[in-house]
């Protein structure tokens, strides 16, 4: 590490604490924007509690597959350095000076020798459950963590491997090709330099062990919601195959227990909800089905579905098509049955006693605090909620209490992943923020070698077949390939590598493709996923275009999967190799366009979230053009009174459009729209007109924050007579003093009013919890007030819901009521008379009320225009869609452009902020660059066949295709992500793909056969 | 009206739009040297309007002249177009080759066109036919010393036996009624015969079907669909496909060129008239018709708005043949 | 057919680099066996695939075809692989109605985490090609391949 040479510049280093998706994310960002990070992780790999789903909601998406890129992009980050573990003992000094000291336990693996071939695991006879699956299984004292694990490194679990128990056995050291094993690495104590520090060490899936009520110790068929993922997952204890664990038979019914260690106060002291629980049981009711062939029976015992999230309700309403049972009850005990089903006692909602039988029942388990990560929390002296978890503020979501130490993830409260990644952004934005001075200052920027000038010289093909010590050999004959390769057209050199990916066998590579002037490299190993950017790398060291490079992959794809057809597998290899070596000796060196990023950006929208992403780009130093169409900044935080915190939002407000207007990096542009749009990331021209004519601004970067809208409703006598408010209407009357408390003796509130409606099919999420705190504050300001809420389902996620309980002990009536039978409500003079089915009572009950208040949903702007002249989409209910549900929550598809708010769906003040913070994180990535690289592997046109059909810019996902002057097809390189769709669309033989062109790939079906 | 009255009425509309300065040409038919031959035709001028005519035999499909105006020529253009050449220019227009504001179309429905090799067939092959008159639901062909009424569904284009939409789905002006939507064939059994053969026995007949393409690419001329630059059967590098009338070569050939045609096939039957060697090659097109209609309820050319099924997806398109 | 018994079909296997190439390589992880007739191709995406790649890994002597991606949702590239369902729907039904027999031609879907699907697809597709026999399908003949 190099000296830090001015005493009050910052460290420009960050460590990040945990090793799931929320600090792989932050991990990400921060290593992006150029700080050096140190990833510290507990256990010997990265990964967290999203590597052991099997799907992710509301997609169902493969969660590991999704995952796994950014496993390895972690692994492979030049800027990020992987503790593996490693525990945080301490934290000294302040921000941009923190020192922290570290223990790392050893790992009895040399991580730069192991190959991870698992002949230490093969060979270790030492049994032990395999945590990774939940213990359903076993694994070897000798293990890696799961298969995709990052680092992909075995390691020797101390505690339970035999020699350090009795003194001898070494199985594992004997049988390492590699020579891998060490046997004398001890535990070491390590102390790091950073700047900030970021914290997203997770949470615990809550243990139902201790609560004899749910019998999970007693019956083996009760498991946890997590255990059941990995039952349901192809990496699982079963490959994936339904089976219940006392039997190992195909279950027929199953159920699944809401809150389980949720909501309740009585059992396990967590009165929070757990926000996620509903949406993974809905998942995994539906998966289940899926996987099971004859008609599962598939029920979820609740007491209110929380399906508030984007596309929730339309999963939970789908998952009711596909005969997902959902039953509003208590449970109050399982029972087993002598062939191990279970028993159901329950209560439903009329209050009747009911039973019913299982084959198998799902705890949906509840997230908790760590207990070790509690006390490291506490230990670094950062202040914690009643719920367990670090607390934080709804206008600094990230912030611990500890300045320069941040939060991020289900440690600062149960939430998903999408949010988990907006927050893991949001503290890598705001670590950044403390930093900006030190950025690049200790990460060394990438050695240029200049590149040889292949360009019309005939092929010269070296190929390199890796034996992988006898992972390749002791099945291929590597010996009879390499003879073969050397008959190929093209092959001027062969050689032969136990190891090929070892350092010293990459820099003799390199040598070799020097002194032997090879212009052309198969390497034939594993598999190009992993190994290519290595590969890749010493083609450019050698001066060689890394892209004149192809993989045979003759391990993981040959000689793993054929090892009883030696003959065979060999034949195989030697198929892959020519296969390659046709292509290979067609590959071109491609360029990596360079694209100048203008170090600016555009928000557009001067709400909550615009000017918070504004001010956290200013403090990064980037000049930022702030757009607002109204004449005054603000947006919805002007209508709204406080946070569900308690925090009032006013003084907050006009202290940040303060900020805004006094930071000379933002200009503020009122009254004004956005009129055009040129250009594409790193330098778009919009064109903005206001009041003053048009104005044109250059930025490098967009964030649109362009927020929603409160749905105007029709019915329930809204605008007919003085007592119906809305939500909005009804802060504006108390925070203007307009509404005497005293003089509303009763009140009533309708929820759900315009959401989770035919038209408006998903659910407003804000609107419950805000109900609770006009409700608490008319019963604080008025004690004998009587206020009812009529509800469908209590949305109070996370921990609003001990706002719920608070309003329940206030005497808040709460009455639920069914689509089907709506309240009604007629005017009776100054008052409203509320009507409304209560199906627990099976009567009617009648409110006469002084305020009735409606929950009307949140709408979002529908601006299709904003949307095609930046390239990006609107969902169906006019939201804007983000590149990934669950991955790239504040992204498009479209680079260079973000957003923040509202306008991706209604969402919490503290979301917004998080979400405005995650899209300038994600926008430094860019405008920190100050130059792009750009892939090489992108299609390019051929205008003299191209007759500008247009089929290729309708397919492409990425809008990377424009027409020129004369209506013929252009690639934009910046935006083209090379998935060829185009090239297999085209008629005409236009576009080609670069690095996977027509010519490639039939060379490839054309030799595939010739052996 | 019969086909003498709508060929006036194209006449005047071209004379009235040429006239008018409307349009710089209209295209349409005019006569060929030989009976039961005509041919697509521009007009420049009003006089040479009156060259124009309309029978059942103007089988070109004009909407692929539109496309390969003589050189240069880029203004306005009248069309004659029954239902499936309007069809085409609907698709034209979708793929960019055109603008709706580029073409005054002179509607026209379709009396349903006639096959010249059928009307030989059926009045012998070895008679030379003069003329050919079409009389209501009859058609009069003459020879030296003889003459012969023949029922004019008899001869009727297959494709044209089978048509769904015999009356154009845009036009500026209609010349004549609109008709009756089909001529009662059921457009499902273009595919039939092929379908109800099993696997072997498909790739005879496939094989059978196209013996005796001498790969002139008629068909491909003929199509308002082909309109690259360079063809993929033309192209070297990398060659798509061999140049020998090898079986393979000669199947691939027509395989690649009808799934081109995938979701912009209209049907229109030009390929087929254009064969110089009779091959059914509505064979493949209709399948591919017939699919893109049941799988993803698309017809091409019927509208402006929709999108090409192959430029679109939706999550619950039909996917039961994928493990 | 006794007579394919001895028979070893040759597949043209198409992998999506995301996916399906990704559980192939974890079959390998997982040491899951598997017959050795495919002959692997990664191509990016299962957009990237043209109709006439098929035709010709057909031409050149192709027993079967395999061509497999990322579930729809999972596509890397958003939506690649849906636009290849519909294109593949169209091709898969031509082909078989000119006499390519149904079991020379296969689609799948196979995530990375995949492995056992990978390994039951592979054996799979193996047997329903090797129960066919030689492919005659378009099949250049020796010599007169272009």
């Amino acid at each position: 590490m190099s000296p830090q040479l001015n005493p009050h510049q910052p460290v420009g280093a960050v460590m990040v604490v945990g090793g799931g998706v929320a600090a792989i994310q932050a991990s990400l960002d921060l290593a992006d924007t150029g700080y050096l990070v140190y990833l510290v992780e507990k256990s010997p790999a990265i990964g967290g509690v999203m590597s052991q789903l099997d799907k992710t909601f509301p997609t169902n998406d493969c969660s590991m597959c999704i995952l796994s890129p950014k496993l390895v992009e972690c692994g492979r980050h030049p800027n990020i350095q992987i503790l593996t573990n490693t525990e945080v003992m301490g934290v000294e000094g302040s921000v941009g000076a923190f020192r922290v000291s570290l223990y790392q336990k050893a790992r009895y693996i040399d991580l730069n020798k192991c190959i991870a071939c698992g002949a230490c695991s093969e060979k270790c006879p030492k049994r032990v459950p395999d945590l990774f699956n939940c213990g359903l299984n076993q694994r070897k004292a000798a293990h890696v963590k799961y298969p995709q694990a990052v680092p992909l490194k075995y390691s020797i679990d101390r505690d339970n491997c035999i020699y350090f128990q009795k003194g001898k056995c070494k199985a594992c050291q004997k049988f390492c090709p590699a020579d891998a094993v060490d046997f004398t690495q001890q535990d070491q104590e390590l102390t790091l330099d950073v700047g900030a520090v970021v914290l997203s060490a997770g949470f615990k899936p809550f243990d139902p062990t201790p609560f004899a009520q749910y019998s999970y110790t007693s019956f083996p068929n009760v498991v946890t919601a997590l255990e059941f993922e990995r039952i349901l997952s192809a990496s699982g204890p079963w490959m994936g195959h339904l089976v219940r664990p006392s039997d190992e038979n195909e279950p027929k019914r199953i159920a699944w227990l809401q809150c389980v260690g949720s909501r309740d106060i009585n059992n396990c002291d967590h009165g929070y909800c757990s926000s996620v629980c509903c949406m993974y049981a809905i998942k995994e009711a539906v998966i289940a089905k899926e996987h099971s062939h004859d008609g599962l029976d598939t029920a979820i015992f609740y007491m209110d579905m929380r399906t508030f999230g984007k596309d929730f309700e339309r999963t939970y309403e789908g998952a009711k098509d596909k005969g997902v049972r959902f039953v509003r009850s208590r449970i109050h005990s399982i029972g087993e049955l002598p062939n191990h089903d279970l028993r159901l006692e329950y209560v439903d909602e009329k209050g009747e006693a009911k039973s019913e039988d299982f084959d198998l029942v799902v705890l949906s388990q509840g997230l908790e605090m760590d207990g070790d990560t509690a006390r490291m929390c506490r230990g670094l002296g950062l202040e914690l909620a009643d719920t367990g978890f670090v607390a934080n503020g709804s206008f600094t979501p990230v912030a611990s209490s500890r300045p320069g130490i941040y939060v991020c993830g289900a440690l600062a409260g149960p939430k998903d992943i999408p949010l988990s990644v907006m927050e893991a952004s949001a503290a890598a934005c705001a670590a950044s923020g403390d930093l900006a001075m030190s950025r690049g200052s200790l990460i060394a920027p990438p050695e240029e070698i200049p590149q040889r000038d292949v360009a019309g010289d005939s092929p010269r093909v070296g190929v390199f077949v890796c034996s992988c010590g006898i992972n390749i050999a002791g099945v291929v004959d590597v010996q009879a390939v390499m003879d073969y390769a050397a008959t190929l057209p093209h092959v001027d050199y062969v050689e032969n590598n136990l190891f090929t990916c070892s350092q010293d066998t990459q820099d003799k590579m390199a040598a070799v493709i020097r002194e032997q002037n090879l212009n052309r490299i198969v390497v034939a190993a594993c598999s190009p996923r992993t190994h290519e950017p290595l590969f890749q790398e010493t083609l450019q060291a050698a001066g060689l275009n890394k892209y004149l490079f192809d993989m045979a992959n003759i391990r993981n794809q040959t000689s793993w999967v054929h090892a009883d057809d030696p003959a065979q597998a060999t034949e195989r290899a030697k198929d892959q190799v020519r296969m390659a070596v046709a292509k290979a000796s067609l590959l071109e060196p491609l360029s990596e366009a360079k694209l100048s990023i203008l170090p600016s950006a555009l928000v557009i929208g001067g709400g909550l979230a615009g000017m918070n992403a504004a001010l956290e780009l200013a403090r990064q130093g980037f000049p930022t053009h702030l757009v607002e169409r109204d004449n005054q900044l603000g947006g919805n935080a002007r209508l709204l009174r406080i946070t569900a915190k308690g925090e009032e939002v006013a003084p907050y407000l006009a202290e940040l459009v303060q900020r805004v207007e006094d930071e000379p990096n933002i200009t503020v542009h009122l009254g004004a729209a956005i009129q055009k749009v040129d250009g594409f990331v790193g330098n778009f021209q919009t064109t903005l007109a206001g009041g003053e004519g048009e104005e044109m601004v250059r930025h490098g970067v967009t964030i649109i924050a362009t927020g929603a809208a409160e749905y105007r409703p029709t019915e329930y006598l809204m605008g007919q007579h003085p007592a119906v408010k809305t939500h909005l209407e009804l802060d504006a009357a108390i925070m203007s003093g307009e509404l005497d408390p005293a003089k509303i003796n009763s009140a009533v509130f309708i929820q759900c009013v315009g959401s989770r409606e035919p038209e408006r099919p998903y659910c407003s999420k804000v609107c419950c919890a805000h109900s609770v705190e006009s409700a608490l504050w008319l019963k604080e300001h008025n004690p004998e007030c009587q206020v009812a809420i009529l509800y469908r389902d209590m949305r109070t996620f996370g921990e609003r819901e001990l706002l719920y309980k608070k309003a329940r002990e206030a005497g808040v009536l709460f009455v639920r009521y069914d689509p089907e039978n709506k309240p009604r409500v007629e005017a009776a003079g100054e008052q409203v008379s509320v009507a409304v089915q209560d199906p627990l009572l099976g009567r009617e009950l009648s409110f006469d009320a002084d305020l009735l208040v409606l929950a009307s949903a949140v709408v979002s702007h529908r601006d299709e225009a904003l949307a095609q002249m930046f390239k990006i989409s609107l969902d169906q209910d006019g939201w804007f869609l983000e590149a990934h549900v669950k991955l790239r929550p504040v992204d498009f598809a479209t680079d260079g452009v973000f957003m923040a708010g509202l306008a991706h769906y209604p969402k919490p003040m503290e979301e917004a902020v998080a979400q405005a913070q995650a899209a300038v994180a994600r926008a430094v990535t860019v405008l920190s660059k100050g130059e792009m690289s750009l892939p090489g592997t992108v299609a390019v046109i051929d205008q003299n066949r191209c007759v500008g059909c247009g089929v290729c810019w309708a397919v492409c996902p990425f809008k990377a295709i424009d027409q020129d002057e004369n209506g013929l097809a252009v690639i934009n390189e910046a935006l083209c992500k090379g998935c060829g769709t185009c090239v297999a669309s085209c008629r005409s033989g236009a576009p080609n793909l670069r690095g996977f062109s027509n010519q490639d790939v039939l060379a490839q079906i054309g030799t595939m056969l010739l052996g | 009206m019969d086909n003498q009255a709508i060929a006036q009425g194209i006449r005047e509309a071209a004379q009235r739009l040429l006239a008018e300065g409307l349009v710089d040409c209209v295209l349409g038919y005019e006569a060929g040297t030989v009976p039961m031959r005509e041919r697509p035709f521009f007009a420049y001028t009003p006089e040479e309007a009156l060259r124009l005519t309309w029978s059942g035999f103007c089988c070109n499909n004009l909407a692929n002249f539109l496309i390969r105006r003589p050189q240069g020529e880029t203004g306005k253009v009248a069309v004659v177009a029954q239902g499936c050449v309007s069809r085409n220019i609907v698709g034209l227009i979708k793929e960019h080759q055109l603008s709706r504001e580029q073409v005054h179309v002179i509607g026209v429905a379709s009396p349903g066109m006639l096959d010249r090799d059928k009307v030989q067939a059926a009045v012998g092959a070895d008679k030379v036919i003069s003329a050919a008159h079409e009389e209501g639901d009859e058609l009069l062909v003459e020879g030296p010393g003889w003459q012969e009424r023949l029922e004019r569904k008899k001869v009727m284009r297959d494709n044209c036996y089978t048509c769904v939409q015999r009356n154009p789905v845009i036009h500026n002006e209609l010349i004549g009624e609109e008709s009756e939507p089909t001529h009662g064939g059921v457009i499902d059994k273009v595919a039939a015969p092929w379908e109800k053969l099993d696997p072997s026995e498909r790739l005879a007949a496939f094989g059978e079907n196209y013996q005796d393409c001498i790969r002139c690419y008629a068909c491909r001329d003929a199509c308002p669909l082909c309109y690259c630059h360079v063809c993929f059967v033309d192209e070297a590098k990398p060659q798509w496909c061999g140049k020998t009338q090898d079986e393979a070569d000669v199947l691939t050939y027509h395989l690649l060129r009808a799934f081109h045609c995938a979701g912009r096939c209209t049907d229109c039957g030009a390929c087929e008239s254009a064969c110089p060697q009779g091959i059914k090659v509505r064979r493949l097109t209709g399948k591919i018709e017939k699919d893109v209609r049941e799988f993803y309820g698309y017809a091409p050319g019927l509208d402006e708005e929709s999108v090409p099924p192959l430029s679109v997806h939706k999550p619950d398109d039909p996917q039961g043949f994928i493990k | 057919m006794s007579s394919n018994e001895s028979f070893e079909p040759r597949i043209a296997a198409f992998f999506c680099n995301w996916c399906t190439y990704g559980g192939a390589d974890l079959a390998g992880v997982s040491r899951l066996q598997y017959p050795p007739n495919i002959r692997a191709i990664r191509i990016p995406c299962t957009g990237r695939l043209s109709p006439t790649f098929v035709l010709q890994a057909f031409r050149q002597g192709a027993d079967g075809v395999w061509i497999s991606g990322c579930h729809p949702g999972d596509c890397h590239y958003i939506e690649g692989n849906l636009y290849a369902r519909r294109r593949f729907t169209v091709l898969k039904s031509l082909l078989e109605y000119v006499g390519l027999e149904p079991g020379r031609l296969h689609f799948s879907w196979i995530s990375s985490a995949e492995a056992t699907k990978f390994q039951q697809t592979v054996i799979e597709v193996t047997e329903a090609v090797k129960a066919l026999g030689p492919s005659k399908f378009l099949r250049k003949e020796i010599g007169m391949v272009a």
